[in-house]
């Protein structure tokens, strides 16, 4: 067999119409069926079945103890009902654009500088290390920096720049913003990773032929690159689409989600009703509809992006 | 095989070794339900204390021949949930802390929690606890549980800020507020405080000083947070705050090295908080002290202060019930308590342990002896959801002293919501 | 097949030639650096000489290694290392490979519905963790999972399989049917085409993944809180967490420290796999 020489693996992929296996491939079929099960298997046993857990829950009043009592959805009225929405909506949204633009941005600014230049490994080191913290060692950090008094005081002070006296934690939207920063210096190196995934798979021919026709640099990039690099950007911005609506841990450990609950997300909240105030049907309620809401904005940007390729070609 | 192949198997059988190897042992000793348990699981959200625990183990082993193993969390909201879904499996704890107040007797009221009322007349009867503190125990006239810690919550003070000033520790509310101007005038920020968990701590303060009834009245919901004492209270702590006499709530600096540096001259803690000072370098006596709060209202006749007892707590379905209790009647006794209490630094629910730190075992004695009047911790005090509304409620005042009104209506909604039906 | 003819030299193709890029690179980088250096500094710092008015400045005294034992008495830290070495290595590899199978059914062997088995899959992120804690706890329970290994390496492969299956899929995708194809005709079993070819291929994308869930195991707290007891299972983080408690008493140096010492092992493997995975980068697409 000669299939393990290096062919040229990167050409697009072959248009498939309508995506079927081909006639002759009947054993394929079943075959991809076996391969696709045991992802399949573990992902829906281990998370799915909990979650149905928490849906049945979130029709109920339950205090841990006791035995559920049904109230049908009476918690989703009072969920919308609540004062605490808006602001926790607010901030989530904050963290859904701050953290699907900054971190994606420099991500890939990150990527496109590192790549093929000699030492690009150790340039891109200092943007990796944050990832290796944990979520609670990121606050601690950025709670340092961030506290009133802290560095961030002080290099503002420094440089005589406006925010040298702010209480970054404790006045909104700072301090909502000042964990996207903390955020997005974790996740710019996570994202750099990805996006080389991506630049690794582009194939030579579509750059040479434009090379050949007199496209460089930037043009090169925007017109050749950028666009062959739409599946690793869907997944950059699929993930940080879904830990953004998410944001719980760094949030929880900076700021508890206060002062006066100003800097809450929607995990937040979940977590505050189902296990601070021990409601745990409540929370169930908060986490449908959070889950909801992340499963409809990925799925409505997923399949977009996979329309506009499979459309592409 | 290719390299990498081989290498992944390797890995894989490696990996299947290591886990049929040892899953742990979740089975062992089980003794069967009815006895011969000789060692118990301690299940506690208090992480950081488990080298403590782990060296009560030991003691417990050398002395009733009962071996105990810490389980620590460190998240109180996940550990509840937990401990009370461990109920419903066959993995319910042998021992466990809990919170007094609202948190206790909800799992009393669901039949779960072991009786204790003969353990504790036993033991108040030897003097190994103190009458007073049996009623933070008692649902319906029986006691449940038994106290595996007890902290007073006291002023603790930078003693060489203090020497310079030339200040003594204060008697008086009004000495205590003269002090604060004195340490004011002198660039210093006389009391700390915090927006985050402990944001309670002035309200309780400024409240058991002026009225320990309202505040007890509070916590049964008989009591509303717009009452007139309680806004009086809150009027107090705005003053204070526009007075500048606090350290700025939202930084996220460690009290303790707060108070070291001597830029915060006080500040209120539970006596917990030594270990904290020990810890930073601090000689307790020369480099700082602790002493109780006077009344905010002189017209009071004792002084009112605030204690935090967490209970340890044992099930009615135990896996070994007796021996369970046993190990709770050693927990009491004095070489469990002094070993208990010396090793974290603390004071001991049992009035025989010595405590070396001279500071510590003042107000230990004075409260132990029923020259103060105890009231339990706000923390405790408040049901779950009144609670949190509460905390988040002070820490906005905290950030905008104006809102207090609203504020106290927040958390009145909130007490509305849970006492309707009860 | 003839190997297609490499380009001995790179040509710019990305604005700027390759000394901009690394000024702009290392610019960023420095500023990258500065909460690392605050880390630093006041996690050598010994453990009575944390001043907040002096964070920048490092102090004469190295205290660093003292700070660790430190932490490491108060936190017990020994035992969970190798139990969460077991789960950050294994997990994800599990992960990766079942992640390329599920990529490979969808992509290359043109599963029905794929993009729906797909979103199935994406879907296990979807959900808030701290809401399945519980339900896993009491169905653990009954299953004999809790408080073992195994159960541990089950949950930790499941959260990392749908990020695997994500990115393969999408590394698929770019690979030419034409191979497939190919091997097809020439008459190879649909496994032995994933095995020998399709998963070699994807190797630096399975190291890039596999390195990112090393770190996500590696720093896992909950699940381990909830899931596992005995300190021989417990992954690591549950023990770190307490010194951080307002109960623990621990300097702010120590907290530090540990966390910096926690953080080393991720760090290394960062650095290990990506030789692996930079191996891919540099031989000259172009």
């Amino acid at each position: 067999m000669s299939v393990a020489t290096a062919t040229p693996i990167n050409s697009p992929a072959a248009p498939a119409a309508g995506g079927r296996a081909k006639r002759g491939d009947r054993g394929a079929r079943w075959g991809a069926l076996g391969f696709v099960s045991p992802a399949v298997i573990l992902v829906a046993v281990l998370l799915y079945a909990p979650f149905l857990y928490t849906v049945a829950l979130s029709f109920t009043e339950y205090d841990g103890l006791n035995s559920p009592q049904w109230i049908g959805v009476e918690n989703f009225t009072r969920f919308f009902d609540d004062p605490a929405l808006t602001t926790s909506l607010r901030n989530t949204l904050m963290w859904v654009v701050g953290t699907t633009v900054v971190p994606v941005a420099l991500g890939l600014l990150v990527a496109v500088l590192s790549f093929g230049i000699k030492g690009g490994t150790w340039l891109r080191l200092p943007f990796m290390l944050p990832y290796a913290l944990s979520g609670a060692g990121l606050a601690v950090i950025w709670g340092f920096i961030l506290q009133s008094g802290g560095a961030a005081n002080d290099v503002l002070g420094f440089l005589h720049l406006p925010g040298a006296d702010t209480s970054f934690l404790q006045e909104e939207p700072w301090n909502t913003l000042g964990m996207i920063v903390a955020w997005t210096w974790q996740q710019t190196g996570v994202n750099a990773l990805l996006f080389l995934v991506g630049l690794q798979s582009i194939p030579k021919e579509p750059l040479e032929a434009a090379r050949i026709d007199g496209a460089s640099g930037w043009s090169l990039f925007r017109h050749v690159t950028w666009p062959l690099l739409a599946p690793l950007t869907t997944v950059v911005v699929g993930l940080a689409l879904v830990a953004s609506l998410k944001t719980f841990d760094i949030v929880w450990v900076t700021t508890q989600g206060g002062p006066g609950r100003n800097s809450e997300t929607l995990a937040v909240t979940m977590y505050r009703d189902a296990f601070v105030s021990g409601e745990y049907g409540y929370g169930s309620a908060v986490a449908l509809v959070l889950t909801l809401t992340t499963g409809a904005v990925t799925l409505a940007y997923l399949r977009r992006q996979v329309k506009s390729r499979e459309a592409l070609g | 095989m290719s390299v990498r192949a081989r290498v992944l198997t390797a890995l894989v059988a490696a990996a299947s070794l290591a886990l049929t190897a040892c899953g742990g042992d979740s089975g062992d000793d089980n003794g069967g339900g009815g006895g011969g348990k000789t060692e118990l699981k301690l299940y506690n959200d208090k992480g950081a204390w488990s080298p403590f625990f782990e060296e009560l183990g030991k003691l417990s082993k050398q002395q009733i021949g009962i071996g105990m193993t810490p389980v620590g969390y460190t998240d109180e909201p996940t550990y509840s949930a937990f401990i009370k879904a461990s109920f419903r499996t066959n993995e319910k704890p042998d021992l466990f802390t809990w919170s007094t107040g609202g948190r206790l007797q909800e799992i009393v009221e669901a039949g779960q929690v072991a009786e204790t009322t003969d353990l504790w007349k036993d033991a108040i009867a030897a003097g190994d606890l103190s009458k007073e503190l049996e009623e933070t125990y008692t649902y319906d006239g029986k006691q449940y549980c038994v106290p595996l810690n007890i902290s007073y919550w006291v002023m603790f003070y930078n003693k060489k800020v203090y020497d310079e000033a030339g200040l003594e520790p204060p008697t008086t509310w009004a000495e205590l507020m003269s002090n604060a101007d004195k340490l004011k005038a002198k660039g210093v920020t006389p009391f700390y405080q915090t927006s985050v968990l402990f944001s309670f701590v002035w309200f309780q303060q400024l409240l058991i000083g002026t009225d320990p009834d309202l505040y007890d009245k509070l916590a049964t919901g008989e009591a509303k947070y717009t009452d007139p004492g309680v806004v009086a209270v809150m009027e107090r702590w705005k003053q204070m705050v526009d007075g500048g006499y606090f350290s700025d709530a939202g930084s996220k600096e460690d009290p303790a090295v707060q108070l070291k540096s001597g830029k915060t001259a006080m500040g209120i803690f539970g006596t917990w908080f030594n270990t904290s000072m020990t810890q930073q370098g601090l000689e307790p006596g020369t480099d700082y002290g602790m002493f109780a709060i006077p009344n905010v209202d002189p017209a009071q006749s004792k002084v009112t202060m605030a204690f935090e007892s967490g209970p340890l707590c044992s099930l009615a379905k135990a896996p070994d019930t007796k021996a369970s209790t046993d190990y709770m009647k050693w927990w009491v006794g004095q070489p469990a308590q002094e070993k208990w209490a010396n090793s974290r630094g603390d004071v001991s629910a049992n009035p025989k342990v010595a405590i070396p730190d001279p500071g510590l075992s003042a107000i230990a004695k004075s409260a132990g002896g029923g020259e103060y009047t105890l009231a339990n911790r706000y923390f405790e005090a408040a049901p779950a959801p009144v609670l949190t509304a509460a905390l988040d409620a002070f820490g906005a005042f905290m950030v905008k002293p104006d809102s207090y009104m609203k504020q106290l209506e927040n958390i009145q909604k909130a007490a509305d919501e849970y006492w309707k039906g009860r | 097949m003839k190997h297609p003819k490499k380009t001995l030299r790179f040509a710019p193709r990305f604005p700027g030639g390759p000394a901009t890029r690394r000024l702009v690179l290392g610019a960023m980088g420095l500023l990258w650096l500065i909460p690392v250096y605050l880390l630093l500094v006041n996690a050598f710092r010994p453990s009575t000489e944390y001043d907040a008015d002096r964070i920048w400045v490092p102090d004469g005294d190295f205290g660093f290694f003292d700070n660790v034992k430190l932490a490491w008495d108060a936190a017990g830290l020994g035992p969970s290392i190798l139990s969460t070495l077991l789960y950050s290595a294994v997990s994800p590899l599990a992960a990766v490979v079942l992640g390329a199978m599920a990529g490979f059914a969808i992509v290359v062997l043109r599963l029905r519905a794929g993009f729906w088995w797909f979103m199935l899959l994406f879907g296990g992120t979807i959900f808030p963790i701290q809401m399945l804690v519980i339900p896993l706890f009491i169905s653990y329970s009954s299953a004999d999972l809790y408080d073992r290994r195994l159960g541990l390496v089950l949950v930790y492969t499941a959260v990392c399989v749908p990020l695997a299956a994500l990115v393969m899929r999408s590394f698929f995708t770019g690979v030419a049917y034409s191979i497939y194809e190919a091997a097809r005709v020439d008459g190879a079993s649909v496994w032995r085409i994933f095995w020998r070819v399709y998963l070699p291929l994807a190797v630096p994308a399975l190291s890039a993944v596999a390195i990112l869930e090393f770190a996500f195991v590696w720093n896992d707290l909950l699940f381990g809180l909830t899931l596992s007891q005995n300190e021989n299972v417990r992954p690591v983080m549950t023990a770190l967490s307490s010194l951080s408690s307002a109960y623990s008493g621990s300097t702010v140096p120590v907290v530090l420290a540990a966390g910096l010492v926690m953080s080393l092992p991720t760090v290394l493997v960062f650095l290990g796999a990506q030789r692996i995975f930079a191996r891919g980068l540099t031989l000259g697409q172009y």
